[in-house]
């Protein structure tokens, strides 16, 4: 009966847009154990992790979907248990009792202790652990925590693990383990600025054999002997440009249809995942290269004759991961910045000296735009990185941000924080430029 | 002429983007045509103080804490008083301010002893402060920036920073943030603090260069931006400039 409510809730709020975790909600007031009940009969993959979980699972789902599978997965963001509520009851078959159907999750990470007590999943998969925005999460050593404990209420779920995140590597627990990592790249260099780079189990700072970025890579610990486990699935070499990327992972050759080195990461675990399930390579290698870029994630919007890439940058690693993408761009650009420092962006701005902004220096930057309720931090930063001050534009909302982009003659890159992001957005699609999503 | 700046631990003290303040107290000196350089000390190095004009240490997580409060007492502690009783420029924020002080309490709960450079100490606190700041010092000037902590520090008789407009301060009870102890600054500004500060950050460059022999006015620097942000930030929290 919860379900059949809920299910004309979801319907009626469809009228008026928006809505996904409201419904989930409503749900879980009526029947508390309503998720349990929904994902039985599923074959469930969790998606957890900092950074990557939306893409990933994304990557997962078309996958899936490819092998005529049909496929449960929750919209970006709405991750945490009633978000998840509403994604299961809204594909809720009531007459088709069909097995082999599949739900793909993402999961919020200190969620996932909650998920897995109502539902018992067939996989987990945990992309990374990088420091978060700290007002909000705390510390990279409790969302270990939270994971660890996750997977101790799940003893019979296969685990697919970074294999370079040394968070991750020999937990103690006794789940069947997968790892996926890149095998010789990069050269061992690691900025100081970095966060777990000292050992998870005694302290002693890691030595590394290569380096990926930020802290990922082959670690071992002299000291206690942690050390990265054998990679199950193996990434041997990559191609990068700015729109998609050529990879081998355990010698097959894949086309990843967006760009950056973390999305190698998050391709070399959906085919892992997708490896796992059973689905035939060339399904795996199709679908990876058609894969597009999602909300925020380089997507392309169109404003009169100017392209703007959207790059959504919510923490140090992934902002840098953004940046080191932006700059194969060897044509002259211009770059905005949207910052702002509400509940979902950090409200403690002072991350972005965490991210390595002075690469973008080393750019040809015709003009740099600034925007969002603390454009003036966002401004004081890129100087600070050696931007030249002279080329600034500080606008104090979206209609001068439109406006300095119009003036443009070069494309622009948008690194724009989490609540930037779906306002700006909003207002692209108010004013024509984007269509809703 | 050149400054030489320490950041003490980055690789392990840097999760509020307190390493950012080295950049911009670079950046400052560079352009006044001062050299700066920033050098690196974490546990692997040897910490000269002789070498360093200006030392910094911000705050990090309590795992990263931990290696930094074990090596210091093994070495580098005793050095690193010295150099704050020389009255040479320090700048110690957050996790730093409190390993500083007479004792602080650790992520367990557990007492510890501190490294005795600030007349200062820290007890836990019952809920986590996190909140942008507002500081006013006795000439009526301005700091902003945003506090993380748990812990409450109380500074005895030591001059703060300045006192509390909006936000908590050094514990919330007295109204007070930050201290001075000679030109050394402890405090709970991050930010980084000198990014909204400016002002601060010269005292620094020109205090630092003065105990070198060097006696000199700073030609001003462009700092709209900087009073800008800090604008933005008393706008938010409801404070009149």
């Amino acid at each position: 009966m919860t379900i059949f409510i809920t299910k004309i809730l979801i319907l009626l709020l469809s009228f008026r847009g928006g809505g996904s975790s409201l419904p989930g909600k409503v749900a879980l007031k009526l029947n508390k154990n309503i998720l349990t009940k929904l994902a039985r009969g599923y074959q469930v993959v969790l998606v957890t992790g900092t950074n990557g979980k939306t893409t990933t699972a994304d990557m997962i789902v078309k996958t899936l979907q490819a092998n005529g599978l049909t496929v449960v997965n929750n919209a970006a963001g709405a991750n945490m248990t009633p978000g998840i509520v509403t994604a299961f009851i809204k594909y809720h078959p009531f007459f088709d009792k069909r097995s082999n159907r599949f739900a793909v999750i993402e999961v919020d990470e200190a969620y996932m202790r909650q998920i897995t007590g109502m539902l018992t999943p067939e996989m987990i998969v945990v992309t990374n652990i990088f420091r978060d925005q700290l007002d909000r999460y705390g510390e990279t050593t409790t969302t270990y925590q939270f994971i660890l404990e996750a997977i101790k209420n799940a003893p019979s779920a296969k685990l697919i693990l970074n294999g370079d995140e040394s968070m991750l590597g020999n937990m103690p627990i006794p789940n069947a383990c997968l790892y996926y990592g890149f095998e010789h790249h990069g050269k061992p260099e690691i900025a100081a600025n970095t966060e777990s780079i000292f050992c998870r189990d005694c302290k002693t700072k890691y030595d590394y054999e290569s380096i990926v970025f930020n802290h990922l890579g082959n670690y071992h610990c002299a000291s206690c002997g942690h050390a990265r486990p054998k990679l199950d699935y193996a990434v041997t070499q990559v191609e990068l440009s700015p729109s998609d990327s050529q990879a081998l992972i355990n010698e097959t050759e894949v086309t990843v249809g967006v760009p950056g080195l973390y999305n190698i990461y998050n391709a070399a675990c959906a085919y892992a995942v997708a490896d796992q399930l059973g689905i035939k390579t060339s399904i795996i290698k199709t679908s990876l290269a058609a894969q597009k870029s999602k909300f925020g994630r380089f997507e392309s919007i169109r404003i009169e004759d100017r392209t703007m890439k959207l790059l959504l940058i919510k923490n140090p690693a992934g902002c840098n991961q953004c940046i080191d993408t932006v700059v194969l761009d060897e044509d002259e650009v211009t770059l905005l910045f949207l910052l702002n420092d509400n509940y979902a962006d950090g409200r403690d701005v002072s991350w972005i000296y965490d991210a390595h902004f002075e690469a973008l220096a080393g750019m040809k930057v015709s003009k740099v735009i600034v925007g969002g309720e603390r454009a003036y931090d966002m401004a004081i930063r890129l100087k600070v990185a050696g931007l030249d001050r002279v080329n600034f534009t500080i606008c104090k909302d979206y209609h001068e941000v439109i406006e300095a982009v119009k003036r443009q003659e070069k494309d622009v890159y948008a690194f724009t924080t989490y609540t930037a992001m779906t306002s700006f957005r909003a207002y692209l699609v108010e004013k024509g430029y984007a269509k809703k999503i | 002429m050149k400054l030489e700046i320490c950041i003490l631990y980055p690789d392990l003290l840097n999760s509020y983007g307190d390493t950012g303040n080295a950049s911009i107290l670079a950046h400052r000196a560079k352009e006044r045509g001062i050299e700066a350089e920033v050098h690196h000390v974490s546990v692997s190095d040897t910490f000269d103080p002789e070498i360093y004009d200006i030392v910094l240490m911000g705050g990090g997580q309590f795992h990263e804490q931990s290696v930094v409060a074990a090596d210091l007492r093994a070495s580098k502690g005793v050095l690193l008083k010295a150099y704050v009783d020389a009255g040479k420029v320090a700048l110690l924020i957050c996790g730093a301010y409190q390993l500083a002080g007479e004792y602080y309490v650790d992520d367990h709960g557990e007492r510890e002893d501190g490294l005795g450079i600030l007349p200062v100490y820290s007890v836990p606190g019952e809920k986590r402060m996190i909140v942008d700041i507002v500081v006013k010092d006795k000439e009526g000037h301005i700091y902003t920036g945003f506090e993380n902590h748990l812990g409450k520090t109380y500074i005895g008789d030591l001059e703060p920073l300045g006192q509390v407009i909006s936000g908590f301060g050094n514990n919330g009870e007295d109204g007070y943030e930050g201290c001075w102890f000679k030109n050394t600054i402890g405090t709970y500004l991050h930010g980084p603090i000198l990014a909204k500060n400016p002002e601060l950050a010269d005292w620094m460059i020109k205090t630092a260069l003065e105990l070198k022999g060097f006696d000199m006015t700073l030609a001003p620097l462009d700092d709209s931006w900087e009073k800008a942000a800090r604008e933005d930030v008393m706008r938010k929290v409801g404070v009149a400039g």
